[in-house]
This record gives C-alpha cells, structure tokens and sequence, in this order.
C-alpha cells in the first residue's frame, strides 16, 4: 500500500470491515499461533454480529416472522447497503422499512415493510425527547371566538401515522405476548395507526377512522380548525362536522398528544 | 496518586438494573454511565438516569469520540456531551484511545490505532480541542486488541503515556483489557502497567473476556478471570486507591451476583492498599 498515513491505514481497515478489502493484510503483523486471518476475522464478524444484533432488538417481530435465517439474510444486505452513520447504534436500521418495500428479495411480502415501519415507531416513540401535555382544560380556556384559528402543536413522541393494508398490528401483538401465531391478512379497509408515549413512559397506539386520520393529518401540517371542518364535510353532514371535529381535539388532549394551543395568527 | 480523589468501587449502570438500583439502593459507591444511552433529553433512560442521581455519585463513559479518527471531530456530538455533563454533572468524562470509523460511518467499534509519532500528534491535537471545548480534562481508556500494525515504532502503553503527557489528559485503566492485549500480542502485562505515568490513573475498569487456545476476545460479558484479579492487585499496589468499577456490556447478571463481584474488588483493593501501608509504615 504506497500511502501508509493514519487515514489510509483507517480507510483500509474500514474497507476490510464493510467489503472484505484485503489491502490492510500487508500492515497487519501475524504470529504463528494467531494468523492475520484470524486476527482480523474476530474484527470483521464482531462488525457484522453488532450491527445484527441491534437490528434484531429493533425488529423483534420482523425477526419472528422471517425466522433466524431470513432474518440474518435480510440484515446482512442491509448492513451492506446501508452502513452505520449513527453515533449510538440504537438508531441503526432507520431504514429497514423503505428497504424491505423496494427490496426484489421482500417486497411480495409488503406485511414485512409494514412490521418494521410499526417496530421503529414503537422504538421512536419510546425514544423521544420529554414533554408536558396539554389537560383538556386548555381546549375549555380558548374563547369561542379563537376556535376558528386555532392550530396544535403535538408531542415529540407522536410518531408518522401508519397506513397498514395487512393485520400487522394484531400480528405484533400476538407475537409480542408470545400467544399462538395469527395468519397474516388482508385488510378489507386500510388502517391508520397512531403511535406515541404518554407521561407515563408507556408506548400507546391505536387506530384512527378515516375522518380522524385525515384531521390528525392536516393538523400536523399546521391547518387550523376552521380547514379541518371544511374538509370534514367530505365525511359528514355540515351539522355535525364542528361536534366531531371538537370531539377529535378533545380525544387528542385525553391521550397526552398536545404540548400547546396557538390561537394568536387569527385573533379579531 | 490520581489527581481527583477515589469514588470507591462502581458499576456500570445498566438499563436492567435501573428498578433494582432505585428499589434496594444497593452498596456500590457510584455508576459509570454509557454516555450515549442518555443523549436525548427524555426518555425512560434520563427517567431513571435522574433518580439514581439523586443517591449515587455519577461518571460519564463515551464510545463514539473517535479521538484517533482521521475524520473531523464531531462537534454536534461533543456539545450534546457538554450538555449531558453540566445537567447531571459528572466526576469525570472518559472515552477510548482508539477509531471509530471514517469518511462519516461508525463501524461500532473500538478500533486500534498505529502506534506512530504521527498518531500521536494528532491525538494530542484533538484532546486538547476536546479538552477545551469541554473545559475540563478527559480521561483515555486503554481497548482490547488483535492486530498490530506494522507501522506501530513503539508499546501501547508508551504510546498512551506520551499522548496523556502532551495532551495532559487522565489515564482510565482497564485492567481486562491490558491481559487480552498481553496475550494477543505476547507482551508481559506487568510491563504495561509499570510503563504508565502513575499520576495519571484515574479510573480502573474490571471485566470478563473469552479465552481461546492462543488468543482472547475482550466481550464484556463474562466473570472476572483470576489473572485479571491478580492483575487488579498489582494495580492497585502501584496506582493506589484509584476508583474502581466492574463493567460488564452483555450477558447483564442480576444485580446481586456483580454486587459479589464487586466485594471481590472491594477486597483485593482494600486488603492491597492496607498491606502497602504497613509496610510503608
């Protein structure tokens, strides 16, 4: 290797780690009892076993599903094709759910994408940064004359909302009670499920109707109240659009997902 | 002597120990925490990382500085550091005289460095731009390894004894790993810890490893091997009552058991240190 510097020395050994470069064998020293292969195999399978091991406690359903060689086959490409930026190796495999929908090996079977995308909310939901929710008595406390503008800001735990076509939620519950296997299935309509952690440090989630999931939306985007009621009306009768849509704001504040009311941009 | 009193003996506080901690708030004079287990402000970890600090003397242990790393330092890493520290305000700060990873990937590990002159410019530039930023001293720990390179002019331990000088950083000693080295590399363990600066050593770390025929693995996840033990005892007689903590990374025993371990170390450190002092007596 003509460039021996710290940086060539670094980048060849790295190399050696994710694609089996063999350029580092010319600086490594052996000895009789401990070859270079061996020396440098306990570095290369310990990189592979890592970075296995915290895909497995992050999918742990994806992992039952696929059982250990199909896991250890799915992770091994995806250690390949995406390897670690993350400083804490908790945040390895971000990535796992778009892989497994693109992927020619697993994307037939799009319950696996949607099992992983549900696992790493429940893993982003846990992780997030702390908050204090908003009681119902903020909604009580907005003049009736704010209601029209009145926009959320909700908690760092609440997750993407997830749209599953297959059972993937009942399958990751019954694998994570360790209960008899369920089949996997089909949805008739396609579900939206919310995720996110409560003051209590528990991981919740539920399912959302298709006007509560498209609310929860726009008002993550930032729309306010008055828009949310215009697009109710794709659902329901103009007169029961405004009680359902309080009684959405009021479901949110009871599961801890708002931090803050902002009626200021509107006021009269 | 070490320039900052002793702590005592640790543990490396570990998530599955966090209710047993709080519930029977057991004899160990103070945790070690993994740094990055803590970095986001909230959380179960910070929860509990909160609670056992209000009874126990903490210490922050890093694995992702990368000092040896030939990639920028990682400034947004080292301010969430700084962040962490001056909220729970830690005795000290260690991380790894090793690599991480280049060209923005961490391979996880706690890689070897050449043990050159041009290594250890480097490293004394960044610990210094570490120490600044930080304003306060960092304590190196010594890694297990298995290769050396060829490149390397001189011994680990005067390797990190030059680095500590010129930097003037603090010296974290694990003992497990200096006898993983010593057999992967066929080095008398004693020459390693004679040849570091004694006023140095801050911290001693105890841990278990696997054996192989003519090598061993430093996995952290097994009982302290008597060798070490006995190695912990020459420590000791030459650093002195320096802070000592059992680290155990896998294979995480019920808190009891590492209590046993610890009485172990409470023991040979005890019993060392008091026949050191009769005979200076």
């Amino acid at each position: 290797m003509p460039d021996r510097s710290l940086r060539a020395i670094q980048q060849a050994m790295q190399q050696c780690l994710t694609d089996g470069d063999e350029r580092i064998r010319s600086l490594i020293v052996g000895t009789p009892g401990f070859s270079i292969e061996t020396r440098l195999g306990i570095y290369t399978e310990a990189y592979r076993l890592r970075l296995i091991d915290a895909l497995g406690d992050a999918y742990p359903a994806v992992h039952t599903l696929l059982g250990d060689e199909g896991f250890h086959a799915l992770a091994t490409a995806y250690i390949d094709r995406h390897p670690s930026h993350f400083r804490s190796i908790r945040w390895f495999g971000d990535r796992l759910a778009t892989f497994l929908a693109d992927h020619p090996a697993w994307k037939d079977t799009p319950l696996l994408a949607e099992m992983a995308r549900f696992e790493w909310s429940l893993r982003g939901a846990f992780d997030a940064a702390d908050f204090t929710p908003l009681t119902t008595q903020a909604l009580h406390d907005v003049p009736p004359e704010h209601w029209a503008g009145l926009r959320l800001v909700f908690s760092p735990t609440l997750q993407e909302p997830c749209y599953f076509n297959w059972n993937s939620v009942k399958l990751w519950q019954a694998i994570d009670a360790e209960s008899d296997p369920i089949p996997p299935q089909r949805l008739a309509q396609p579900e939206t499920w919310l995720i996110w952690r409560n003051t209590e440090q528990q991981t919740r989630f539920r399912s959302l109707l298709v006007d509560e999931a498209w609310a929860m939306n726009s008002m993550r985007q930032g729309q306010d109240f008055a828009a949310i009621c215009d697009g109710l009306g794709e659902w329901l009768d103009e007169e029961h659009i405004a009680a359902r849509a309080a009684g959405f704001l009021h479901q949110w504040l009871e599961d801890e997902l708002v931090v803050a009311i902002e009626t200021g941009n509107t006021s009269p | 002597m070490p320039s900052l009193p002793s702590l005592g003996y640790g543990l490396g506080l570990r998530k599955e120990h966090y209710h047993a901690i709080l519930e029977t708030e057991p004899n160990v004079d103070w945790f070690e925490i993994l740094s990055e287990n803590y970095l986001v402000a909230g959380g179960k970890p910070r929860f509990f990382l909160e609670r056992i600090r209000e009874r126990y003397p903490l210490v922050m242990h890093g694995v992702s500085l990368s000092i040896g790393g030939t990639d920028p330092l990682d400034r947004d890493y080292l301010k969430q550091i700084k962040a962490l520290a001056d909220t729970i305000e830690p005795h000290w700060i260690s991380d790894h005289l090793c690599w991480t990873g280049v060209e923005g990937i961490n391979l996880h590990d706690l890689l070897p460095l050449p043990y050159t002159e041009e290594a250890i410019r480097h490293i004394v530039d960044r610990v210094k731009q570490v120490q600044d930023f930080l304003g306060r001293r960092i304590l190196l720990e010594n890694v297990s390894s298995y290769i050396t390179y060829t490149d390397s002019q001189m011994s680990e331990w005067e390797f990190l004894g030059a680095i500590c000088e010129q930097a003037d950083c603090l010296i974290l000693l694990d003992i497990n790993n200096i006898h993983v080295s010593a057999l992967n590399h066929d080095f008398a363990a004693i020459d390693y810890l004679e040849g570091v600066p004694v006023e140095r050593v801050q911290q001693f770390h105890l841990a278990g490893h696997s054996d192989y025929t003519n090598y061993a693995v430093d996995t952290h996840d097994a009982d302290i091997v008597q060798p070490v033990w006995d190695l912990y005892e020459k420590a000791v007689e030459r650093f002195g009552n320096v802070s000592t903590m059992i680290e155990r990374d896998d294979n995480i025993l019920p808190l009891e058991t590492l209590l046993n371990e610890l009485d172990q170390a409470r023991r040979i450190g005890g019993e060392t240190i008091h026949s050191e002092l009769n005979s200076h007596a």
